[in-house]
């Protein structure tokens, strides 16, 4: 037992003067209230230091709140502490955490400044946090809670010293506040620890045990934190990448159908109002002046912002036209002159002597009078009253001519008609009379003009915010661009067929090397999965599930593909479009300028056709979209179909009879090919196969065995060509893959689904517009009637071959599988060695039990 | 727990770092030395952290050595941001490898601008803060990073450890709570004037020549000086570093990826890397001021780089604005010669 050296020395305590009580004077500064000086002194006891307020910290979720808050007041203070000068050391640490996580902002604020979409510039806002987070889970996993359940020892205890400062208990192994800990405290950690109950000094020993593990945990955390953050933070934001995906996509979609939803309201937004306000700042500064072609091409300008080529093209055509016609002209003295000029000029470096010019042009008297006789002096002229001018100066020339030719010997006459050419058959650039027009303008940009102008621009603001809006709508959903609605569609459910179909990582990664070698895969794995009941349904029913979200995502009632969905044509984008393009164009036509070019290029209202314009490139661009993505997925559908049939039921499939063996073994061939592999060129080519030029007749039915075909030509000849002339092949194998019921499996799967009559119309759509092909080079190879089908509609409906749909998605698993493989195997190795490693702290021999003493 | 004591005193062990016997450890110093900050003593103290930091200071922290400390523990600090700045490189390269061609050429564009970022926010972080330190200390005449060498006393493990002595290289200002204020006074038996640090100081500051105790004068100003300097830094700093990150994100650094290595041996192509770098830098530069697109994705270049100067600028003048003040020495504070006072 130690003696209590304070109290030893206060018994033994030396006379020494007497301290100085201060009684006759008044402090200036008020003591804290828990002390009160005078009583101390009046108790006659030792005068010692205060009493600790120190306390030990239990964090736990309930109170982490109002701890967090308490740490944000305290850097707050500290931060408006340090500005004055005035702050500690732990006051000063807490600001580097502060500065951290600005720098930290800062990072993120400026990557997320250059990303393109919501997700990409939130995932950098979620690297920060991660790296943060993982700053401090890494230590609470890997050290403080293995430390406490191997040893009983929180290695990362907090507590609050008596200025209300949080700092960690084991900071500085050389002073530690082990008063905090009551001796029960310590009893309980040291019987954790397995120290023997009668030792000497048991507390000490126990502090020390405690003190040797806290020091070696700090240390393994300094070594291993270098590791662990960057790889734990990137593990982090890998598995956060697909729950913030899903919060954006449902937030877009949402965003998207509100604006179908109140259309009108979006549309208001959308308007700037931007043409009217120019135009107004137009009217502004040329307020009954002159329509120059200055000024002309200024409206032009203001009118067509914001427009697409094709329409900004047909307004500037109109607007060219009206300005044109209504504009009115002036001759006057002044331009009588320049006129006179301008027909002098036209004769320099002809052949043509000064007297005979001087008689034959008019001089300015002369072109006042002319222009006097024909009342076109100072009167407003218009445009089509122009060529009067050249007709009355052309008349004076020729009179004056015949008269200068009847005074001269008939060698020395002048070709009235060469003259002529001469002075008008140039272009307007240099025409005498045309170049002088821009002066001649005297119509203005007055109330009528204005009235008309604003007029146009009003509708022109409408129609762009609509526009805006329907383009915002369409982009949202079905854009060709990352993070759309269908995008997302198209990722989540191709990452989902990989597992669906169940392709191994071992699959993937050799199928990911070329399209073929997935192709070989595919047709394993599908091969395997129809040839049992169970699995096939299981399979199949997943996969219309899933892509029947699309039809979630996008309600047929307000966007979808007339050609899919021939049971509901009419959907609300398709009826805004209608409307809203419509009475644009009509009101463009009834309008004072007349918009025809305009309007017909933004919606025909012929019915007869409707190709071409601006209405319909609005229609055919979500159209398009929808049917290549709602394709490829039916595609996968229909496969599976298909090899159902071949696996349970070969011989019946439509197409095949009448076929001898071998035949049937070569279009099933085919079809197993072309409905993974085939590409639009291959249905062009007429699919191209190596047959036997020369195959047997006989006529038996096909073996199938594990939903492969037992084969017993294909494969066998001697001699394989490409037969192009066969037609029925191509018909057949068309037949077998696009026509007929599907098998019963597949039907079940689709009958309670949204993408039953989809599906159906597809592949009628298939034989239509693909196998009704009509091609040059193989002519009547035709399954059905010919047809005009675009070469984009065929590439559309052929959608993506499943090889390359699997190679591709199977690139981007192997990718994020290799890489997680590779740093979560280490981060995991790094954790079982950082828990492993703490089994062999805190060693430390045990001293000698002594009987009887107690401890202190 | 009660150390062996009486026994390291009858085994006569010298508790010094007087190294007298030939057998007793050498020591560079005897006591706690303030030493020259120039580049050698920077150097030299760098090499000093780095080979403690991985080698003798998880040696003992992992045996839970009685002697370890906090300074061992801070010291070690350095290791994870070394380690994860090289792990962090290896996340965003290493796996690239076993990618496709074309994923492996994508993954690479972003894995080595992560890469330089990670380099150039260490080197931003650390070069920022002379934009502190140099203004403050020609305005002020006081160095906030002046080091000194600290022998530390360590217990013995066991009776027969003699090697009880190490050096801490530790900064004069790094607490403002204890600042070793001892070390700045002058060596009179080498005929150095006590307060002569001192007295540049007040001088510098404004506060006039020959004062009669410049030590007492100027203390409460370096004080705050320091604090208001340490405020600046832990900012600025940061934001710093986030402008070299930034930088490191720009376009024109592919050019330089193209030809870039490490190859010196190589003089040619390690020539033409290095010009490079240079050509990229200038670039990259250029390219993160002027920024591309509109709004903010154009400004966000500008906001952080000014944001970054403007906090360097503000830290200083910050720091500087108290340099000027009057001593606001209260009189109840001022210790009187013939009273007894109690410490409470």
């Amino acid at each position: 037992m130690t003696s209590n050296l304070i109290q030893n020395y206060i018994v033994n305590k030396p006379a020494g003067a007497k301290q100085s009580t201060g009684e006759n004077k008044s402090p200036r500064k008020k003591p804290a209230p828990y002390f009160d000086i005078q009583h101390e002194l009046n108790n006659k006891t030792f005068i010692k230091p205060l009493e600790g307020k120190g306390r030990l910290l239990n964090g736990n979720i309930f109170n982490a709140p109002a701890m967090m808050v308490k740490d944000v007041i305290y850097d707050a203070k500290a931060f408006k502490h340090a500005a004055k000068g005035e702050a500690n050391d732990h006051e000063l640490g807490k600001l580097n955490d502060v500065g951290l996580m600005l720098g930290g902002l800062a990072i993120a604020g400026y990557l997320a400044s250059k990303k393109q979409t919501p997700m990409t510039k939130g995932m950098e806002f979620i690297g920060l946090g991660s790296f943060l987070a993982s700053m401090a889970i890494w230590p609470k996993i890997a050290i403080q809670l293995p430390a406490y359940l191997i040893h009983g020892v929180n290695v990362q205890k907090e507590y609050e010293d008596s200025f209300g400062r949080k700092k960690p208990f084991y900071q500085d192994p050389q002073f530690i506040p082990w008063d905090l800990y009551s001796d029960k405290e310590i009893d309980k950690i040291g019987d954790r620890l397995g120290v023997p109950k009668n030792i000497p000094n048991r507390r000490d020993f126990i502090q020390e045990k405690m003190r040797k593990i806290a020091i070696q945990n700090n240390t393994l955390w300094m070594l291993t934190a270098g590791f662990a953050t960057p790889i734990m933070s990137a593990l982090i934001c890998n598995q956060l990448e697909k729950p913030l995906a899903a919060f954006l996509d449902a937030r877009k979609n949402k965003k998207a159908d509100n604006i179908l939803k109140h259309f009108d309201k979006y549309a208001k937004k959308y308007n700037s109002h931007s043409t009217e306000k120019k135009l107004a700042g137009i009217i502004e500064v040329y307020k009954d002046k002159p329509v120059t072609p200055e000024l002309e091409r200024l409206i032009q300008d203001t009118l067509t912002e914001g427009f697409d080529f094709v329409t900004e093209q047909n307004i500037t055509k109109d607007l060219k036209k009206t300005f044109r016609l209504n504009r009115m002209y002036t001759i006057n003295e002044k331009t009588s002159k320049i006129i006179c000029e301008n027909l002098r000029k036209q004769f320099n470096g002809k052949n043509y002597s000064e007297e005979f010019l001087n008689v034959i042009l008019p001089k300015k008297e002369d072109m006042i009078r002319i222009m006097n006789n024909a009342e076109l002096f100072n009167k407003q002229i218009p445009f089509k009253d122009l060529p009067k001018i050249d007709y009355n100066i052309i008349t004076f020339i020729s009179e004056k001519v015949a008269e200068y030719n009847k005074k001269v010997p008939a060698d020395k006459q002048e070709d009235i008609s060469l003259i002529k050419k001469i002075l008008f058959s140039t272009t307007e650039k240099n025409h005498p009379t045309a170049k002088v027009r821009p002066q001649m303008i005297v119509n203005t940009l007055n109330e009528a003009l204005q009235v008309k102008l604003k007029t146009v621009a009003k509708a022109f603001d409408d129609f762009k915010a609509k526009h805006n809006a329907l383009n915002k709508y369409a982009v949202l959903k079905i854009g060709s661009a990352p993070e759309t609605v269908i995008a997302n569609y198209w990722n989540n459910t191709a990452d989902d067929m990989l597992k669906i179909l169940g392709l191994t990582p071992k699959e993937i990664e050799k199928g990911r090397l070329h399209r073929n070698v997935m192709g070989k895969i595919l047709r394993e794995k599908i091969e395997h999965i129809v040839s049992d009941d169970k699995t096939y349904k299981k399979v199949i029913n997943e996969i219309v599930k899933k892509i029947a979200v699309i039809n979630e995502k996008i309600k047929s009632k307000d966007l979808t593909n007339s050609m899919l969905s021939k049971a509901s044509t009419s959907n609300k984008y398709d009826e805004l479009i209608d409307d809203i393009f419509g009475k644009f164009a009509k009101k463009l036509k009834e309008s004072n300028i007349e918009f025809i070019k305009t309007s017909e290029a933004i919606c025909v209202t012929d019915e007869r056709y409707s190709g071409g314009t601006l209405k319909q490139l609005q229609k055919t661009f979500v159209r398009d979209r929808l049917l290549g993505v709602k394709s490829s997925f039916y595609r996968i559908i229909n496969t599976l179909d298909f090899y159902r049939r071949v696996a349970t039921n070969a011989n019946g499939i439509k197409g095949l009879e009448n076929n001898p063996k071998e035949i049937k073994e070569e279009l099933v061939e085919l079809c197993k090919r072309m409905t993974i592999q085939g590409r639009s060129s291959d249905n062009t080519t007429k699919f191209y196969m190596l047959r036997n030029p020369n195959p047997s007749t006989k006529d038996a039915p096909l073996e199938v065995k594990d939903g492969k075909v037992v084969n017993e030509f294909f494969g066998h000849a001697a001699e394989t060509t490409d037969i192009p002339g066969d037609k029925y092949f191509y018909q057949n194998a068309m037949t077998m893959m696009f026509d007929g019921e599907m098998h019963k499996d597949t039907l079940d799967a689709l009958s309670t689904s949204s993408i039953k009559n989809e599906v159906k119309t597809y592949r009628q759509l298939i034989l239509d517009k693909i196998g009704g092909e009509y091609y040059f080079a193989k002519p009547y190879h035709l399954i059905r009637d010919q047809n005009r089908t675009s070469s984009k509609i065929k590439f559309l409906l052929n959608g993506v071959p499943l090889d390359e749909f699997f190679y591709k998605t199977g690139q981007q698993a192997y990718n994020t599988r290799k890489w997680t493989k590779i740093f979560g195997g280490f981060g995991a190795g790094l954790l079982g060695v950082t828990v492993l490693a703490q089994f062999f702290f805190g060693k430390m021999k045990n001293p000698e039990v002594t009987n009887g003493v107690k401890n202190d | 727990m009660i150390l062996p004591i009486s026994n390291n005193v009858q085994n006569k062990i010298n508790f010094s770092a007087e190294g007298k016997g030939k057998e007793k450890k050498q020591l560079e110093y005897e006591h706690d030395t303030l030493l020259n900050n120039n580049p050698v003593t920077r150097t030299n103290i760098a090499i000093d952290k780095f080979q403690n930091m991985l080698t003798v200071y998880p040696a003992k922290g992992l045996k839970g050595s009685k002697n370890a400390n906090f300074y061992e523990f801070l010291t070690m600090g350095t290791v994870p941001y070394l380690v994860g700045s090289a792990t962090l490189m290896g996340v965003f390269n290493y796996a690239n490898k076993h990618y496709k061609h074309f994923a492996s050429v994508k993954a690479s564009e972003l894995g080595r601008k992560m890469a330089l970022g990670v380099l150039l926010y260490a080197a931003f972080k650390g070069i920022s803060k002379t934009f502190i330190n140099t203004p403050v200390k020609l305005l002020t005449g006081i160095d906030l990073e002046q080091p000194y060498a600290k022998v530390i006393y360590e217990l013995p493990d066991d009776v027969n450890d003699t090697d009880i002595t190490s050096i801490e290289h530790h900064k004069v200002f790094e607490s403002v709570e204890f600042s070793r204020w001892d070390l700045l006074y002058g060596d009179e038996s080498k005929g150095e004037k006590r307060n002569f640090r001192y007295d540049k100081i007040a001088k510098k500051l404004g506060m006039g020549k020959n004062l009669k105790d410049s030590d007492q004068e100027v203390k409460p100003r370096i004080k705050e000086i320091v604090v208001k300097s340490n405020l600046a830094k832990n900012i600025s700093s940061y934001l710093w570093a986030a402008t070299g990150v930034a930088l490191a994100f720009q376009q024109p650094w592919d050019d330089y990826f193209q030809v870039m290595t490490f190859k010196f041996w190589k003089g040619k192509e390690f020539k033409k890397s290095m010009s490079s770098f240079v050509k990229s830098l200038k670039k990259s530069a250029k390219a993160f001021y002027k920024g591309e697109g509109y709004g903010i994705k154009k400004q966000a270049g500008k906001i952080l780089l000014f944001s970054a100067i403007l906090s360097s600028v503000l830290g200083v003048v910050n720091t500087m604005s108290s340099s000027k003040k009057i001593s606001k020495t209260d009189a109840a504070d001022v210790i009187k010669k013939d009273d007894r006072y109690v410490v409470n």
